[in-house]
């Protein structure tokens, strides 16, 4: 099911996994330990396709997941540290959505079946952010088996429950693997049920030092940390092959058996043929970037917090304009379209950032690049919920700008105009958003990258909706509709080559 | 190594006599502006920069799409180091531009399109270097400004036509037109630009030199952390 070869990865200078090799065969469930810092989640997440590896393959079910990411991702199911859940939606929608995503037949019973199992039948139509930690990762395993994948990786996934918890996800667990699914997961409680009679693997600092099965727990976390201690001792002095050799016997693997891919020391145990069934045909483009309209636009409704934050923004940007320039009269007329161009401007960077905030706070993006979905879908999904918030923003906008500065907006030239500039505004702020909301700065950084890239937009859109007030027709409004139309698709042509790159890890 | 010294020691030998040559042909060669007098002199310098400052930027949109492509770090160097230098440039082609304004235009600042243009050239770069300092993961860091460069230089096109048109439309208050260069002029402006230019290779030579230093000096600091760490 996995086999990994010469794995590296370097973030910059440091080195986070250095040669790893493992094999785990179909239905075989394996404990992976590691002090912190050893490259566990890296390499979960390497398996997973969230992260690529710096050097070394990766076959998963024999694909290559650099070649057929979204195949091989239609087999994985990934638990990460975090939920991947939106807490602005109830447990059903969170499983519908992702059902959708994968693009599951049948998804109202899988749903049904999948929620009674992990014991959230009766809060189903709660809100995700109203749930325990322990229900909420109850849920996360939930989604993460929701498409029956064939491989679930679990990063920790016992951490934050309790007693209660733990046992309802080792039997969920149990399940799992009973119906033949391989099992990759880490684990720092080395005395508990979930490393006993398992097949273990240590990591330390990037190298795999361990692997073997575990039955006595009552010796191994001696064993561990005595395994920790003399791979931080073998960095300094250089180990002989022939006593590496010796060690694997007991289930080390030293340094140079790892540099060669080589079967588990250990025959592998279960002869489960869990034979991968073949992916279903991936769903199409235009029904996942309506499954991430419709979430988008569900969690709104459910809060209504970027709708009403754009709004009011917008009104007290419009208020402060209107006192700052004293616009009265024919100069009202004049600043109008300056006025509700800044406007929209502003508000739109509050609403931009906040999205992709909702996005990023439980690792929905993560829990998107797991689905087999195409990155472009990804983009047009975001980007048009973005719009639907921002032209809903101007529905309102638009005649309270009429009441304040007299001037008639509802012209079909000034919509046409409204709507291409908004759509360029959604598009290149939707890229920018992605990038801004993985910055240290994050709450000033948006505006910083966005404003300049608008220039042409902006001075585009507001020419043209001041000729169009004026009396021309969209014909005699020159060049500026040219550069809107330009503009938009310049920069949705960027965006759909470049989005991927801002998206992954 | 002892070569690239050599060759960076050359450069910046050169770019130092080519300046000094590109001041006294600016000041002693080039023949007085009949209409403008001293004050147009200022313009090869201001040319120069802007060309430099522009050429960087368009170094930069191709080191980030190979670097996209490739992953390779060289071109992610290349990429923030003509960045940094090309925002050098632009700020020098802004502040040229206003000294040259204030006595021809009677203003500072105008939103002349050329001026405007680079102000928004300026804002671009400065966001992109902000960028760069505020990401944690160095891959991602290399990625996002990446990114950043390619939407900032494909935009500049169309900031320009929108620019001019914004401004030749209404009427303008202030021309630049009508400033007719002699030969030697010429001369003067095209040695301008290609000693700007080769100050730009030497700076930037030796700004990916100290990137590579820098990269290195991070791999030995993780190194020693890790030794000290196993004692």
């Amino acid at each position: 099911m996995i086999e990994v070869s010469q794995l590296t990865k370097s973030f910059g200078p440091r080195t986070a996994l250095a040669g790893v090799n493992l094999r785990v065969a179909p239905g075989e469930c394996v404990v992976l330990c590691g002090p912190n810092g050893a490259g566990k989640t890296t390499l979960l997440r390497i398996l997973a396709t969230l992260a690529r590896p710096t050097s070394g393959t990766v076959r998963i079910a024999g694909l290559d997941p650099l070649k057929a990411g979204a195949e091989v991702r239609q087999h994985i199911g990934f638990v990460s540290h975090r939920t991947l859940l939106y807490d602005d939606l109830t447990a059903e929608q969170n499983l519908a959505f992702y059902a959708r995503m994968y693009g599951i037949p049948a998804a109202q019973t899988r749903i049904d079946e999948l929620l009674e199992q992990v014991g959230l039948t009766a809060r189903r139509h709660d809100l995700v952010r109203t749930f325990s930690r322990g229900m909420q990762q109850r849920l996360a395993v939930a989604r993460a088996v929701l498409h029956r994948p064939a491989l679930v990786l679990l990063d920790e996934p016992y951490t934050g429950l309790d007693p209660l918890a733990a046992d309802t996800l080792t039997a969920l667990l149990t399940d799992l693997t009973g119906a033949g699914c391989t099992l990759l997961l880490t684990s720092h409680n080395l005395q508990s049920d979930v490393t006993l009679n398992r097949r273990v693997v240590v990591l330390n600092r990037g190298r795999l030092v361990y692997d073997a099965p575990h039955t006595d727990a009552s010796t191994f976390p001696a064993l561990y940390r005595e395994l920790v201690q003399e791979a931080r001792g073998k960095k300094q002095e250089s180990v002989s092959v022939e006593s590496a050799n010796e060690e694997s016997a007991n289930g080390r693997v030293s340094e140079a058996a790892n540099s060669e891919l080589r079967p588990t020391p250990h025959s592998p145990t279960p002869p489960l043929p869990h034979s991968l069934t073949p992916p279903s045909p991936l769903p199409h483009f235009l029904p996942h970037v309506w499954a991430i309209v419709a979430k988008d636009l569900a969690a709104e409704l459910h809060t209504r917090e970027i709708f009403s934050a754009m709004f009011v923004f917008a009104v007290l940007a419009m208020l402060i304009f209107s006192f700052a320039l004293d616009l009265r009269g024919a100069l009202a007329q004049a600043a109008a379209p300056g006025v509700l161009w800044a406007t929209i401007a502003f508000a739109g960077t509050l609403g931009l950032s906040r999205s992709m905030a909702r996005e990023q706070q439980t690792g929905g993006i993560e829990g998107l690049l797991l689905a087999p979905v195409d990155r472009a879908a990804l983009f047009f999904g975001k980007a048009l919920g973005n719009l639907a918030l921002m032209l809903a923003v101007e529905v309102v906008l638009l005649p309270l700008a009429m009441v304040m500065f007299d001037v008639n907006f509802l012209r079909g030239g000034v919509l046409l105009t409204a709507l291409l500039g908004t759509v360029g505004y959604a598009a290149v702020g939707t890229l920018l958003a992605a990038i801004a909301v993985n910055t240290r700065a994050r709450e000033v950084m948006l505006p910083i990258l966005l404003l300049p890239l608008l220039t042409p937009l902006l001075i585009a859109a507001v020419k043209a909706t001041g000729a169009l007030l004026e009396g021309a027709t969209w014909a005699g409004i020159g060049g500026w509709g040219q550069i809107l139309v330009v503009y938009n698709l310049l920069i949705i042509a960027v965006a759909l080559l470049t989005f991927g790159y801002v998206i992954e890890e | 190594m002892a070569k690239k010294s050599l060759l960076n020691s050359v450069l910046a030998g050169l770019s130092v006599v080519m300046f000094l040559v590109a001041l006294g042909m600016v000041f002693f060669y080039a023949p007085r502006e009949a209409t403008m007098g001293e004050v147009q002199r200022i313009f090869y310098f201001h040319v120069a920069t802007a060309w430099v400052g522009f050429f960087g930027f368009f170094i930069t949109f191709l080191g980030g799409a190979v670097y996209l492509a490739t992953n390779n770090r060289r071109w992610d160097i290349l990429a923030f180091s003509s960045a940094e230098i090309g925002l050098v440039f632009i700020t020098m082609t802004l502040v040229t531009g206003m000294l040259w304004a204030k006595p021809a235009w009677g203003t500072y600042w105008t939103w002349e399109p050329r001026l405007t243009i680079s102000a928004v050239q300026w804002l671009l770069y400065v966001a992109y270097i902000m960028l760069r300092g505020s990401v944690l993961s160095p891959e991602r860091e290399a990625r996002f400004a990446a990114v950043y460069g390619i939407a900032a230089f494909v935009t500049v096109p169309l900031s320009w036509f929108a620019i001019r048109w914004w401004r030749t439309i209404h009427p303008q208050i202030v021309s630049s037109e009508g400033m007719a260069l002699t030969a030697k002029m010429i001369y003067t402006l095209l040695f301008s630009l290609a000693t700007f230019t080769l100050v730009y290779v030497t700076l930037l030579r030796q700004r990916i030199q100290l990137e590579k230093t820098r990269d290195q000096l991070a791999a030995l600091r993780l190194q020693h952390d890790q030794a000290a760490q196993n004692d």
